[in-house]
């Protein structure tokens, strides 16, 4: 028997080199045709947060994909542009991503006005769009509005709405809390958010009277008029779907009026840690909804992804936007190497009904769901302030039975099943 | 102006419409379709104004009202009815004329800067309408769900180069409409108002039906360029009417030139390739376009068709002086 030295050439070798010199070109092209995903958010303006955070959460599993050879073997080349939070040119962007820079596929971290704007873009193009952060319900409840290859990754209002109606209700009955006010941003979202929450509030607790309504608007400095407001009604409760800095300004000056040891308040957006973190006097007790916490859920997973986002960020906390978008990359690598193929109606065919594993659900798993498009199982629950980190504790997760159920009615009472 | 005159600005026209629609086979650029079609929708909304602010002398803040009445209008009845597009752009255009009309008969009474503040309030007014009006609108999520029935005459406007060569001939019959009718001596009327308000009247030329009229007429070529943007992002965003719009269409008039008719759409053109270009490039958008505008105000101090004109030793077309 012949020895095999370092400088013998087997027959499998030479078979094995001539097929990889053969497929050299193919490779090659394959570096060289990167897979291009066009990401627009608002990056300029009071919300670029939204952009900042969406870009702080994408780019990284962009860059874990890539580091693993990539999607189908090609490169992502993520292009990132600023729709300004102005619905026409959010439509002119996602338009511009596809037909000029050959993007593939949309990640949309929109805002839900930009989101509708580039749905119906979609809907003309056909390529694989997932909005990443929109929230209003009927981007994918309403079958009108849906389109084919179009998904949501970010949560849904109506499912806040449920929860919130199921947990603040709980409280309600426990506490007797009957008279409640309500101070939300006078724009459409607040305005829907806070008929939706008092819609599963009186739903759970039909004994339970809103006896004021206050309608701030969005970017007011100033927010005494509403505060005073609110105390002379005396509510026994108060609801607000304030958020971001308005929420901030309004904590802080409702702390000089005492106004959060005078009732039982409720605000779903406090449990994001940019808010949590910029209070200056943290009232404790507040209601809140987990928005995005390290904390819920309380899993080693979660905890790591906090950390590997927060170094990728130079130390600034993730957002309930940065999840969102996290999830919308996963669910977007997931779907293509299911399909083998970026082609719209494949990835869409392919996302449609998958479970991920995901470090932001109590379950550990998030399902696209089918018939309309829209996540569910992701972790949703509430829980009261407490000054410091953790900053949100005692958190109730939603019962997703629950949720499913009355979303369900919710559908059939607004003619979208 | 002369019957010669008329021809050969048709037949341009129609040159362009057939340069335009061939450019496809040579450069498939669906950007390209896409800038023509968005540049379609502000050319005829800027020119529409400066037939005010250029050949009236009727400074108006709030013309971006027609333009967003023309996007709403249209997408809301292309929406809400079963009617065809050629019908719900026909009646778009009553509506926008009525609303002109309305509107004019309490603005072309004042004067100068009030005349400006009063359209601007009016604008505003319309705005919130949108805003408040949710059931019908869509509030500030804008009008979603998309435009039904594409289709003019037989010819299907949700593919993109049916919609270019339709923005295309929009523009082109746009402007060559706007032109006879300022070259006419409803135009001359116009640049008298413009010149000597006084003069005119003695002159036996009732100024404000004149006014009105002009009025009413720039609004209806405002709202067709809202049809045009309505078509292009498939529906209605109060964006769309809000005061920035109006800002927009007079941007592209000083970027362009006041004085010559083709100001505003080299106006247009420039503003909405800085916008592209630079938006790619900057999230600092704001700042970038306010030091090139700048840069034009202080350097060319015109609009570059008026000072192109001026440079070639003519005298633009608006006759400004």
């Amino acid at each position: 028997m012949r020895e095999k030295t370092a400088t013998h050439l087997g027959r499998r070798t030479v078979l094995a080199a001539s097929a990889g010199a053969l497929a050299m070109p193919f490779v090659a092209r394959a570096q060289a045709n990167p897979l291009k995903i066009g990401i627009q958010s608002i990056f300029s303006g009071p919300i670029a947060l939204l952009g900042a955070s969406s870009k702080g959460a994408i780019q990284p599993e962009i860059d874990r994909i890539n580091a693993t050879g990539g999607l189908l073997g090609r490169q992502i080349q993520p292009i990132y542009r600023d729709s300004k939070g102005q619905p026409q040119e959010a439509a002119r962007v996602a338009r511009e991503l596809v037909n000029t820079d050959g993007c593939e596929i949309l990640l949309n971290a929109e805002a839900s006005s930009g989101a509708y704007a580039v749905q119906e873009v979609v809907r003309d193009l056909g390529v694989l769009c997932i909005h990443t952060t929109a929230e209003a319900s009927s981007l994918t409840a309403d079958p009108k509005l849906r389109a084919p290859t179009a998904f949501r990754s970010a949560r849904q209002g109506v499912h806040d709405a449920i929860v919130g109606g199921s947990y603040s209700a709980k409280v309600a009955v426990a506490k007797k809390l009957t008279k409640w006010a309500t101070c939300s941003p006078d724009y459409s979202f607040g305005r829907d958010t806070t008929a939706q929450f008092g819609e599963f509030l009186k739903h759970f607790a039909p004994d339970i009277e809103i006896t004021s309504q206050s309608w701030p608007k969005m970017g007011q400095p100033d927010f005494t008029e509403v505060v005073t407001k609110i105390l002379q009604a005396k509510p026994q409760a108060l609801y607000s779907a304030m958020f971001a800095g308005d929420l901030s300004a309004f904590i802080n000056q409702g702390n000089a009026y005492a106004l959060f040891s005078a009732m039982q308040v409720f605000v779903p957006a406090m449990g994001d840690l940019p808010v949590l973190t910029t209070i200056k006097n943290m009232p404790a007790g507040i209601h809140s909804a987990a928005r995005y916490l390290p904390t819920f859920p309380d899993t080693p997973v979660n905890a790591a992804w906090y950390e590997a986002n927060r170094k990728f960020n130079n130390n600034d906390y993730p957002t309930n936007w940065s999840w969102e978008c996290s999830t919308a990359a996963r669910f977007m690598e997931a779907a293509v190497k299911k399909a083998g193929s970026t082609n719209g109606k494949a990835a869409a065919a392919a996302l449609e009904g998958l479970t991920i594993d995901s470090p932001f659900s109590t379950t550990g798993k998030i399902t696209m769901r089918a018939e309309d498009h829209t996540m569910i199982g992701y972790a949703i629950g509430w829980g009261t302030t407490v000054p410091k980190e953790p900053f949100v504790t005692g958190i109730e997760p939603g019962d997703w039975g629950q949720i499913t159920e009355l979303e369900t009615e919710w559908k059939k009472k607004n003619g979208y099943i | 102006m002369g019957r010669m005159h008329i021809w050969r600005d048709i037949a341009i026209g129609c040159l362009v419409v057939a340069v335009l629609a061939a450019i496809p086979s040579l450069l498939p650029s669906k950007a390209f379709q896409d800038f023509v079609i968005r540049c379609a929708s502000m050319a005829l909304f800027a020119t529409s104004l400066n037939m005010l602010v250029g050949y009236t002398g009727l400074s108006s803040f709030g013309h971006g009202m027609f333009f967003g009445l023309g996007t709403y209008s249209f997408a809301l009845l292309m929406q809400k009815t079963g009617m065809s597009l050629l019908t719900a752009f026909l009646l778009t255009l009553l509506i926008t004329a009525m609303t002109a009309t309305a509107v004019g008969a309490i603005c072309i009474r004042l004067r100068l800067i009030y005349f400006a503040f009063v359209t601007l309030a009016m604008q505003m007014l319309l705005h919130s309408v949108i805003i408040s009006w949710v059931g019908l609108t869509g509030g500030d999520q804008g009008l979603q769900g998309g435009i039904p029935r594409r289709t003019f005459a037989g010819v299907d406007l949700s593919n993109q180069y049916n919609l270019y060569v339709f923005s295309a001939v929009m523009l082109v019959v746009g402007l060559l409409l706007m032109r006879h009718i300022v070259n006419t001596t409803f135009g001359t009327s116009l640049r008298m108002i413009r010149d000597n308000e006084t003069r005119a009247a003695f002159l036996g030329i009732i100024v404000w039906r004149v006014k009105l009229t002009v009025f009413v007429l720039s609004a209806v070529f405002a709202s067709v360029g809202g049809m045009v943007m309505s078509l292009f992002v498939s529906g209605a965003y109060p964006e769309l009417i809000n005061w920035p719009i109006s800002g927009d269409a007079i941007f592209a008039i000083v970027m362009g030139g006041v004085g010559s008719f083709l100001g505003p759409t080299v106006g247009t053109m420039i503003l909405l390739l800085l916008n592209d270009v630079v938006t790619r490039q900057t999230e600092y958008y704001g700042l970038a376009l306010g030091l090139i505008i700048l840069g034009f105000a202080l350097g060319l101090r015109r609009g570059v068709l008026d000072f192109i004109t001026e440079r070639l030793g003519g005298r633009p077309a608006g006759g400004i002086s």
